[in-house]
């Protein structure tokens, strides 16, 4: 039975309905008719190189920016138009991890603080005693403690603070995960930590995640799919065997041509066949 | 002839023992601490580290470029020991036997001068004529892969995209012809594609002027198609050092070989989890790991 | 020419080092040279004292002094200082310490006064400039700038013709033309704040505007204002001396610091301490509030409080 790339699962309905989506800045059409959908559990690469329009398009589905024509679906609802309350609700349900740990966490709270903030908003944990425990969890499913819990960010190095920033994504259970760009800044041995967490917590808590990135190789890790992007337009989506074995649009090829390969070896054989085949 | 020989034989640059320090408030804090490094000539090497690990401090030690820096040991270029060289000779060797690219092209281009101004400084102040500086400049700057490189020198920095930037900030440091390029995350700021092209360039420009290059980078990715040697550095140290493809293919350091276990590859079963460096340096296993407040 | 690249190039090597260094290298040569020339921890330590003892002055003086300093008494007018009055007395034979610990809370007070109306009134004007939209924020900076183009003295003096003479006068005048120079500051604070992720990701959990901009928004965009109401302490004390010894602030008999200067100014050849004692007062408490203010200021140097999201 082949599976459509936009249905995977064969039977659920998608989580996330992304529908020709427009925005534009300065006359300039920086996401252009981008579709695409996600569905339930599933992880969905973005990448593209810079001024691709990727963060843009992320940034429209959290509703951080108004797209100027186009549907963004959260479970059937419309995000873009949504009011006051309706997008209070919907930000239970999507949340983000923004790229830059260092910028991301407000340097005047305390982790405890930082983390129990969305529970507190929501009015999902008004005891204070209470919610300081469900931190405390929270903290630990990212691989944290409680030890941290009265610290203010500046006293964390960058994979904790991303740790931190992911624990106050997760807290109010939400089903989609926008990530944008979230290990870009990382050293490489924190960054494989990470990523190793956002598959724990894909698996543990059912997450999709919409995941924004520029390495080849982290994505090739992380997304059951693709989407390519290039100068606002989406022009290749498949699975990861799609996309990263069998490429169909030059574009794709060519980012895949450019990406270095880690082993000496392969590089070089890779340079003699570039050398051949011109 | 055994002279000769001899001065191939001999590295072309020589750290030993270099010791970096910076001063502080509560008294200075070492940041290197006894690194030894060579490169030979034509050869290209990478100092690989990730933050933290010295390796940038170390490559600017090469060209004493921080006033603030104390500095011991000994750095040799060509038999030549820099650390001792009064500020005068020191001059003439950068640019001149050392060029130097910088990571992020804007902030080393000087906003209100004309690229190619900013790129026969290296000859004008060495006497040589502005006409035949300009003559060079554009050829090189021609070479280095830019389209319309006449009308494009009178340019500003402003005008130009991030990679192109890059080539003219690559253009000045080779335009003198050193013997040694030390290029510091050069490609960091670029774009996949450009990065590729970036590196390419860099690689042609060594062999073509036979130059040595000392890269220092913290991507393995890009280490493995362009350097001839590799030396890892941690905390301040240079932890391993050898030829690419055993560094690759036999890491003997425990934190060599957890980084390069750490390192995703489009080539892996993404089903298996990576490896994850642990306090020690040595790898451990994947998914959750509890962190000690750090 | 490889050599001499900007901070920022620098800024780059750093960012990897060990994070207090990093912080500690960045900058131009001037910067780092500053911090790291010895601060004289005696003279902080003095200027804090003094200033702490001039606010000490302002809340007891008066149950210091010694004599009333309004008591007129012709007969021991311009005398030299002596033992029953150290600091002598001016030409209506007030007794000068009196006086000037009794001037030190007017002084002062009026000071904090004007800091405080100025502090209230630009912090709102600034914020809701920078967060309003680009109509308001330009209709409130040119409000700003007519406010900025007003000498603080001519102002007095119309407000003292329209609303006679004397220290409230003067703070109001002063409150007016000092406020536009917070509103702008606190504009620029705001801004910077208001673009950072830690905002958008109070936004994406979905805060209300109200706690987006009172919890994170305006704490950390106004956390160093302190710095700089301090060193205003200082200039804001020196125009209202400096009103009142032209004539449009205080008046006499009040014991402020510049109408005692006025007062005794053309008596200096008879009786220099008249003029002296107050005058040292001025300049010893606004050089005190100076060298805490740049204290403070160093103290806030990003460099140290590496947590503050720039």
């Amino acid at each position: 039975m082949t599976r459509s790339p936009h249905d995977p699962n064969g039977s659920a309905a998608p989580l996330l309905v992304v529908e020709k989506l427009v925005k534009s800045f300065g006359g300039r059409r920086v996401v252009d008719e981008v579709s695409f959908d996600l569905a339930p559990g599933e992880v969905l690469g973005l990448v593209g190189e810079s001024g691709s329009g990727k963060s843009t398009t992320a940034r429209c589905v959290a509703r951080l920016v108004r797209p100027d024509s186009g549907r963004v679906l959260l479970a059937g609802r419309d995000v873009p138009g949504a009011g006051r309350r309706e997008l209070r609700d919907l930000r239970r349900d999507m949340q983000m991890v923004f790229q830059d740990p260092y910028s991301s966490l407000n340097p005047r709270m305390t982790v405890e603080a930082l983390v129990g903030e969305p529970l507190l908003v929501h009015g999902l944990e008004r005891d204070r005693r209470r919610r300081r425990d469900r931190v405390v969890e929270l903290l630990e499913t990212v691989g944290m403690s409680a030890a941290h819990l009265d610290r203010h960010p500046r006293s964390f190095s960058g994979g904790q603070r991303q740790r931190i920033a992911i624990a106050r994504a997760i807290a109010v259970g939400p089903r989609l995960l926008i990530c944008d760009e979230p290990v870009s800044s990382l050293d490489v041995s924190v960054q494989a930590q990470v990523l190793n967490l956002f598959r724990d917590l894909r698996e543990r808590l059912g997450l999709s995640i919409l995941f924004i990135a520029h390495d080849l190789a982290v994505v090739h890790y992380l997304c059951d799919r693709v989407a390519v992007m290039e100068h606002g337009a989406l022009v290749e989506i498949g699975t990861r065997s799609e996309i990263f074995g069998s490429p169909r649009h030059p574009y794709t090829r060519a980012l895949l041509d450019a990406v270095p390969i880690p082993d000496p070896v392969a590089e070089r054989a890779r340079a003699r066949g570039n050398r051949a085949a011109p | 002839m055994k002279h000769a020989k001899a001065a191939l034989d001999t590295p072309l640059l020589a750290i030993r023992d270099l010791r970096v320090s910076f001063p502080a408030p509560d008294g200075p804090v070492e940041v290197v601490h006894g690194v030894d490094l060579d490169v030979a000539r034509r050869e290209k090497v990478a100092l690989v580290g990730e933050s933290g690990s010295g390796k940038s401090v170390t490559a600017r030690s090469v060209l004493r470029l921080d006033a603030d820096a104390r500095l011991s040991g000994r750095i040799e270029l060509d038999g030549t020991d820099l650390l001792t060289l009064p500020p005068r000779r020191m001059r003439q060797v950068r640019g001149a036997r050392v060029g130097l690219v910088f990571q992020d092209p804007l902030a080393a281009l000087n906003p209100v001068m004309t690229i190619g101004w900013q790129i026969i400084q290296p000859l004008v102040i060495r006497g040589v004529s502005k006409r035949v500086a300009r003559r060079r400049g554009v050829d090189l700057l021609s070479r280095l892969g830019v389209r319309d490189a006449e009308r494009r020198f009178d340019d500003y920095p402003h005008e130009f995209s991030g990679g192109m930037r890059q080539r003219v900030v690559i253009a000045i440091a080779v335009i003198a012809e050193p013997e040694l390029l030390i290029a510091d995350e050069p490609t960091t700021a670029l774009d996949v594609r450009v990065q590729a092209q970036v590196l390419a360039l860099l690689r042609e420009l060594a062999d073509e002027r036979g130059m040595s290059v000392l890269l220092i980078t913290h991507d393995l990715g890009i280490v493995a198609g362009f350097a001839d040697r590799v030396v890892v550095m941690r905390h301040g140290e240079a932890v391993e050092t050898g030829p690419v493809d055993d560094i690759y293919a036999r890491p003997r350091h425990p934190y060599t070989r957890a980084l390069l276990a750490a390192v995703p590859r489009i080539g892996d079963d993404p089903a298996r989890p990576l490896a994850v460096v642990d306090a020690s340096g040595a790898p451990a296993d994947g998914a959750r790991r509890r962190e000690d407040g750090r | 020419m490889s050599g001499q690249n900007g901070q920022n190039g620098q800024n780059m090597a750093y960012s990897e080092a060990p994070a207090g260094v990093a912080a500690r290298l960045s900058g131009g040569r001037w910067t780092r040279a500053a911090r790291r020339a010895p601060r004289s921890p005696v003279l902080e330590r003095v200027a804090i004292a003094v200033a702490a003892l001039m606010v000490v002055i302002a809340v007891v003086g008066p149950l210091l002094a010694p004599h009333d300093p309004y008591a007129v008494d012709l007969g021991s007018a311009l005398r030299a200082p002596s033992a029953e009055h150290w600091f002598g007395t001016d030409a209506n034979g007030r007794d000068i310490l009196s006086r000037v610990l009794y001037g030190a809370r007017v002084t002062l007070l009026a000071t904090v006064v004007v800091i405080i109306a100025a502090t209230l009134i630009g912090t709102l004007v600034g914020t809701v400039a920078a967060l309003g939209g680009r109509v308001v924020d330009e209709v409130l900076m040119r409000i700003c700038d007519i406010g900025l183009s007003l000498p603080a003295i001519i102002l007095a003096l119309g407000l003292a013709a329209a609303l006679g003479q004397g220290l409230d006068s003067a703070v109001i005048a002063l409150a007016a033309t000092w406020w536009p120079g917070y509103a702008r500051l606190v504009r620029t604070l705001v801004r910077e704040v208001r673009d950072a992720e830690y905002v958008d990701a109070a936004r994406m959990i979905g805060v209300t505007r109200a706690r987006l901009v009172f919890r994170h928004i305006l704490p950390n965009a106004l956390d160093t204002l302190y710095v700089q109401t301090t060193l205003d302490v200082a200039a804001v004390m020196l125009v209202i001396s400096g009103l009142s010894f032209v004539g449009v602030g205080a008046q006499v008999p009040s014991a402020e610091w510049g109408a005692m200067i006025a007062a005794a100014a053309n008596n200096l050849t008879n009786g220099w301490w008249a003029v002296v004692f107050p005058g040292l007062a001025i300049m010893i408490t606004a050089i005190a509030f100076n060298l805490v203010g740049d204290w403070l200021r160093v103290r806030n140097d990003p460099t140290i409080r590496e947590g503050k999201a720039r």
